[in-house]
């Protein structure tokens, strides 16, 4: 299966997908995304935002900066016109500023997503296995404490299953303190349809979706980053 | 002309000869591989051109050719050990001879990382692959079938076979695995060192051995593998069926690699070979030591249910000592139920012992007129009791438990062998040696003869435990946390 947003990427020369077009591939694989939208001019970022309805986040999209909000490049919980126009120019005058050479393709604007419980899938190709999926919480719980699972791509039910009960942290997700439960089946059901996507595209390279935000009726991927293999 | 028998076929051609030939056996190497297959139960040749090493094969009373080509006979399964420089033409000979497999001892090829070694590795490669030989190795000592006596080591056994497969990257893990396994009652069916892979790699190894009604427990050692899908499918379809039990070598000598996501950073290769692990429902061992005491446990103790372990120590010290390296395991000693602590008390001395469990048995055992009574009662109070699920007894080895001629009956080996007989539980014994290495063997093996498990050292008792725990959990569909 290849889908356009992969060819023209790579008829461009580009490897890294920007996260409208990661988010827009990670759909067709059938998971829920936040919509995200690319507006190429302050008019176009305030008439999305009002369609889409506030509160909104901007951020900067451009294939050359990975780390958007270390740079400035990223502005949330926008409330209104006002706002959305303000950010829009900070965050093309932040980016301009980090790099001169950098190809930038505007900004992407998207519903600012209810918090839930923050998770972390992504994939990435072993030398010997192939595409492996990974599970875990987001946050410090990936980025300090590694508290991830692993399993090595075509996963089955019991695999999504078990990867997921795996992780230390799985009691957070049985909704700890008082904190809404996240609904395991979706997220079994998620790891699935990423399986299923993976092994349907093998141009894909490596692939994170973090954070994902979970909640008690089901899941969304909140940012996506896909690498593809060069060609 | 190719040769079109499917791999398979040929592999079982080459784990069951009825002819081998040896090429390039000499005194340097003590005539290790025909002295090998002395027990051999089929028909031995030889091959070597230097005229200084005819004697001593002559001695050996095995047939001497100049070429494998001039053998008589159909050769089915061979083994050289020649310099690397003539490997091509042993190639070469085998395809002539329409062998069914053959063996290179001979190392010197990829693993050396030079120039000359990788691309002799692959003119092997190109030609064996060009005909369809099959080719185990190089830089490996390849198979062992103890029912036929062909062995790659004079010291492993031979003559009785078992349900043991071993596949090995490594010779020596191959042989150690065979001859130390074998003084633990493991025996085998078949088991492979196959070194640089240049043909035939682990996964087609793992595939005869999954299609071989002889093997019932395959063991693998393996640092790479190089169609690793295939080898995950397989080890898939093994799953419920078969036992499987990976030792993966290298391990710490990964290092980290450039990635773009966070995925990647972390997927390093001996995560990925954890998840392997969880997805095919295989037992991971890190060592021979721990590869062994798994396999005796799924051949000498019944399947673990649960976690709950009873605990009978031979002193007050070994009592506490135990029951911390069983719960340290990952294992519980829980309390016992109020119906087995009113049969205890009908018994047991608490003056000089206890039973809340652990139980010290010094006063009741060690110390006791009814010693052989006790025990039987006690072993039977931990087997009815519902709050227990395996048992483990430790044997006292400073002076023998056991009566010292060894060719009269025991009354406490037989009570042992008949309560392992009768109960429906896990059941293992702790034979700690230090004192007396010589002794603890004994008992081993006074113990083994009545196929009672034991393990030396209660930490090693404690992981196999738990290994296996973990294993049957996983083959119900549970996860582990």
């Amino acid at each position: 299966m290849t889908s356009k947003i992969i060819t023209s990427a790579l008829k461009d020369g580009r490897t890294v997908l920007t996260e409208v077009e990661s988010k827009q591939l990670i759909a067709q694989a059938g998971i829920t995304v936040v919509e995200t939208k690319l507006a190429q001019s302050k008019t176009e970022a305030v008439e999305i935002a009002k369609k889409t309805g506030f509160p909104v986040v901007l951020k900067v999209v451009s294939p050359d900066i990975i780390h958007k909000s270390d740079i400035g490049g990223v502005k949330l919980n926008l409330a209104n016109a006002t706002q959305v126009g303000r950010a829009y120019t900070e965050i093309m005058a932040a980016a301009k500023k980090a790099s001169k050479k950098a190809d930038i393709h505007g900004v992407s604007v998207q519903k600012m997503a209810k918090p839930g419980v923050e998770i972390i899938m992504g994939m990435s190709k072993d030398a010997q296995f192939g595409p492996v999926l990974m599970f875990g919480l987001g946050g410090v719980f990936v980025e300090v404490l590694k508290d991830v699972a692993f399993r090595i791509v075509p996963l089955v039910r019991r695999d999504a299953s078990q990867m997921i009960r795996e992780i230390k942290g799985f009691p957070i997700l049985q909704g700890y303190r008082g904190q809404e439960p996240a609904n395991i089946a979706k997220l079994e059901d998620m790891l699935l349809k990423l399986s299923d996507f993976i092994d349907k595209t093998p141009q894909i390279k490596e692939l994170d979706l973090n954070p994902i935000f979970a909640y008690k009726d089901g899941a969304v991927a909140v940012d996506a980053r896909v690498i593809l293999e060069s060609q | 002309m190719k040769n079109s028998i499917p791999t398979l076929e040929k592999l079982d051609r080459v784990f069951n000869p009825r002819s081998v030939a040896v090429v390039g056996d000499k005194q340097a190497l003590g005539y290790m591989w025909l002295k090998s297959l002395t027990s051999f139960k089929g028909r031995v040749y030889s091959v070597q051109i230097d005229p200084n090493e005819l004697p001593g094969i002559e001695k050996l009373g095995v047939p001497n050719y100049l070429n494998l080509n001039d053998i008589p006979d159909a050769v089915d399964y061979v083994i050289a050990a020649v310099p690397r420089g003539v490997v091509p033409a042993i190639v070469k000979d085998c395809i002539r001879k329409q062998v069914g497999g053959v063996c290179f001892f001979t190392s010197g090829f990829a693993e050396t990382g030079t120039e000359e070694g990788i691309r002799l590795q692959r003119v092997i490669t190109e030609l064996a692959n060009e005909a369809g030989l099959l080719v185990i190795g190089p830089n490996c000592v390849g198979v062992y079938n103890p029912r036929i006596g062909l062995r790659h080591n004079p010291i492993q056994t031979h003559g009785e076979g078992g349900p043991v497969g071993f596949i090995a990257q490594s010779g020596t893990h191959a042989t150690m695995f065979t001859v130390v396994g074998a003084r633990h009652g493991i025996r085998f069916s078949k088991s492979v060192s196959y070194g640089n892979a240049a043909v035939l790699d682990s996964t087609d190894y793992l595939d005869y051995l999954k299609s071989d009604d002889d093997t019932q427990i395959i063991g693998i050692y393996v640092e790479a593998v190089k169609d690793g899908r295939k080898f995950l499918s397989i080890l898939r379809a093994l799953t419920g069926k078969k036992h499987v039990i990976i030792w993966r070598g290298g391990e710490s000598g990964e290092g980290a690699r450039a990635t773009a996501s966070h995925t990647g950073a972390l997927a390093q290769s001996s995560v990925v070979w954890n998840a392997l692990i969880k997805q095919c429902g295989v037992i991971k061992v890190d060592n021979l030591e721990e590869l062994i005491d798994v396999v005796k446990a799924l051949l000498y103790v019944k399947p673990a249910t649960g976690t709950r372990v009873g605990l009978v120590a031979m002193s007050g010290g070994q009592s506490v000592a135990i029951a911390d390296t069983f719960a340290r395991a990952g294992l519980q000693v829980p309390e016992l139920s109020p119906v087995s602590y009113d049969r205890l008390a009908s018994f047991f001395n608490i003056v000089g012992g206890s039973y809340r469990n652990p139980f010290d048995v010094s006063s009741s055992f060690l110390m006791s007129d009814n010693a052989i009574g006790n025990m039987a009662n006690m072993l039977d109070v931990l087997d009815k009791d519902p709050k227990i699920d395996s048992i483990v007894l430790e044997l006292f080895t400073i002076i023998s438990p056991f009566s010292k001629n060894k060719n009269n009956p025991d009354p406490l080996l037989n009570t042992i062998a008949e309560f392992k007989e009768r109960s429906k539980k896990p059941f293992i014994t702790i034979v700690t040696a230090g004192y007396n290495e010589t002794l603890a063997a004994e008992i081993r093996d006074r113990l083994l003869e009545k196929d009672i498990p034991s393990f030396p050292g209660f930490e090693r008792g404690a992981r196999t435990l738990k290994k296996l725990a973990d294993y049957y959990k996983l083959r119900q569909g549970q996860s582990l946390n």
